[in-house]
């Protein structure tokens, strides 16, 4: 191959005098990948989010206009459904956390098969379609479904209940869809904690609640900071969940957006609600995010 | 810590439990949903053999992952070793830049391409499928490929150089042996990513032409349900309980899927 390794020769010379701008071309695929299909569709959704109406082939370019934007803010219906959809994030979020940390703890103490058994468990929504777990939910959670005739033959529930389209169902479901996020985060973060710490704080008498409480929950605290963005960016936007489970019933804004989108065909009102999506989701990960830092500047010589 | 060990196991019964049970549902030999399954009979997996519209979604779906995936990988690993090695200002900046699709929530990606390929003229096509599953999985293929290239040991390379080796040898024989792992995570992860992408596909992909997830999602949402959805169902989950066990005894889960951070 004297013709393919003279290129890579000088492909090889062309890195060497010019660093930069080998660089430069090396990224340039995925640059212009991003400009294209990534910066431009959503710049486009702006601009489209601001139109007076949908463009049609008589009129391919109405007005701009900030009234799509205004009459979202004006109505109280949009508000309770975006209302809704922050309220779904977050008890997810609450009871994501709640389960995935003591989850994550006990992965960090155990080994061998009950582990890999433990870490299938827990991460197997990651590998498996979302819609099965779904599916299974929904037929765990039917009237008279499988929990329901245990919950009756243990004598603590009486006759079919309507379990689906409910909140609680809704973020059961989400929980589960989310745990893996939670847990991967959790136990890299966890197994960071120097264990000389936690030995040094049992030599010197503290209490296993004292050492979770003043030792490991401040140095995993970036963990859950982090774990908490993710699944409340995740389930405030998702989409299959509150179709298949609630039904519409708990109305959130994703399915709101597909149904503007896609079969009423107006494109404006999807786009401006899909902005205010984006704009909810992104300022409270961000508060929240800045809130943390300062606190935990503030407890930052309990750490040292 | 007993009363911890009961909390976890009780947590790892409600995982399983909904994937699991789709298994006994699947074996009714009746026509709708029911649990405990009325009689016993392998009539809907077999009838997933028969449905040319889910063997069609199948394949497609195969095929986009497939082709997605390799694309993912072959544009992200430059951009990695770009950012891993270069020594130039505002690497960090690149860094957010490529991860950035990360932080949009996808149902707001999927409607502005819905939008932008009608325009561009993509609207309903594959490509456009592969383009938009590109979007999202590359900033993942990138972290994973990035962990793998800043665990190299350059010296080789430099040994490699030193001993007259071409580049392209030095490429082939030294440095895609030590990515060999990160390249077969990077794709796995890319491939399972796409597979089971929902949201964009259902945006995107035209009536005649749905992947699997939509097929199922469609049965279920829209017309009635038979049994065949949860046989296909449990087919998958097996399908994802080996790919992880292959995955955790070849790279190590967390290792493998820290580079998401």
């Amino acid at each position: 191959m004297p013709d393919a390794s003279g290129a890579a020769r000088r492909a090889e010379n062309f890195v060497r005098s010019h660093p930069t701008l080998a660089a430069l071309l090396l990224l340039l695929p995925l640059f212009l990948l991003m400009i294209a299909f990534f910066v431009a569709p959503l710049l486009q959704l702006l601009n489209l989010s601001m139109l007076a109406q949908q463009p049609t082939a008589q009129n391919p370019a109405p007005p701009h206009t900030v009234a799509t934007y205004a009459r979202i803010l004006g109505d109280s219906f949009y508000l309770q459904v975006t209302g809704n959809s922050i309220l779904v994030g977050f008890c997810t979020t609450v009871t994501t956390l709640l389960v995935a940390y003591p989850v994550a703890y006990y992965i960090t103490r155990i080994s061998g098969w009950e582990r890999t058994l433990i870490s299938v468990a827990c991460l197997l929504p990651l590998f498996v379609n979302v819609i099965v777990g779904i599916l299974g939910w929904y037929i765990l959670l039917l009237p008279n479904g499988v929990i329901q005739q245990v919950l009756a033959a243990l004598g603590l529930v009486d006759g079919p209940l309507q379990w689906l389209r409910t909140l609680p169902a809704l973020v059961a479901v989400l929980t589960y869809e989310h745990i893996p996020f939670a847990v991967l985060i959790l136990v890299s973060s966890l197994q960071a904690i120097p264990l000389d710490k936690i030995n040094a704080a049992r030599l010197l008498g503290a209490s296993v609640p004292r050492i979770v409480f003043t030792l490991i929950l401040p140095l995993t605290m970036p963990g859950l900071v982090a774990s908490a963005i993710l699944v409340f960016s995740l389930s405030a936007s998702s989409y299959l969940a509150p179709m298949l489970i609630s039904a519409q019933r708990i109305r959130v804004l994703p399915p709101m957006i597909f149904s503007y989108g896609t079969e009423l065909l107006n494109w404006p009102l999807a786009a401006a609600l899909a902005f205010v999506l984006l704009v909810v989701v992104v300022a409270i990960t961000y508060a929240f995010s800045a809130l943390m830092n300062r606190l935990s500047n503030r407890g930052r010589w309990e750490m040292v | 810590m007993p009363g911890l060990r009961i909390f976890v196991y009780l947590i790892v019964v409600l995982m399983l439990l909904p994937v699991l049970i789709t298994f006994p549902v699947a074996l009714t030999a009746v026509s709708r949903i029911s649990f405990p399954p009325v009689g016993l009979s392998p009539r809907w997996f077999l009838a997933i053999l028969g449905d040319s519209a889910l063997l069609n979604a199948i394949v497609r779906s195969f095929w986009l992952a497939i082709v997605s995936a390799l694309v993912a990988i072959a544009i992200a690993l430059p951009c990695a070793f770009v950012v891993q090695r270069g020594r130039f200002p505002g690497r960090n900046l690149i860094e957010t830049w490529i991860t950035s699709p990360r932080m949009i929530p996808q149902i707001v990606l999927a409607l502005a391409l819905l939008a932008y390929f009608e325009s561009v003229r993509l609207a309903e096509s594959f490509l456009g499928l592969v383009i938009a599953h590109l979007v999202i999985i590359i900033p993942f293929a990138f972290r994973t490929l990035l962990v793998s290239v800043a665990t190299m040991d350059r010296r080789l390379e430099w040994s490699s150089d030193v001993l007259g080796a071409t580049p392209t040898q030095t490429f082939i024989r030294v440095m895609v042996p030590q990515l060999k792992t990160g390249l077969i995570a990077a794709f796995i992860f890319a491939f399972i990513l796409s597979f089971n992408n929902v949201t964009l596909a259902l945006f995107l992909s035209g009536f005649g032409q749905r992947t699997l997830p939509v097929e199922m999602f469609q049965r279920m949402n829209v017309a009635g349900m038979t049994p065949v959805i949860p046989a296909i169902s449990f087919v998958l989950a097996m399908i994802g309980v080996v790919l992880f066990v292959i995955l955790d005894r070849t790279v190590g889960v967390y290792r493998f899927l820290a580079g998401r951070d």
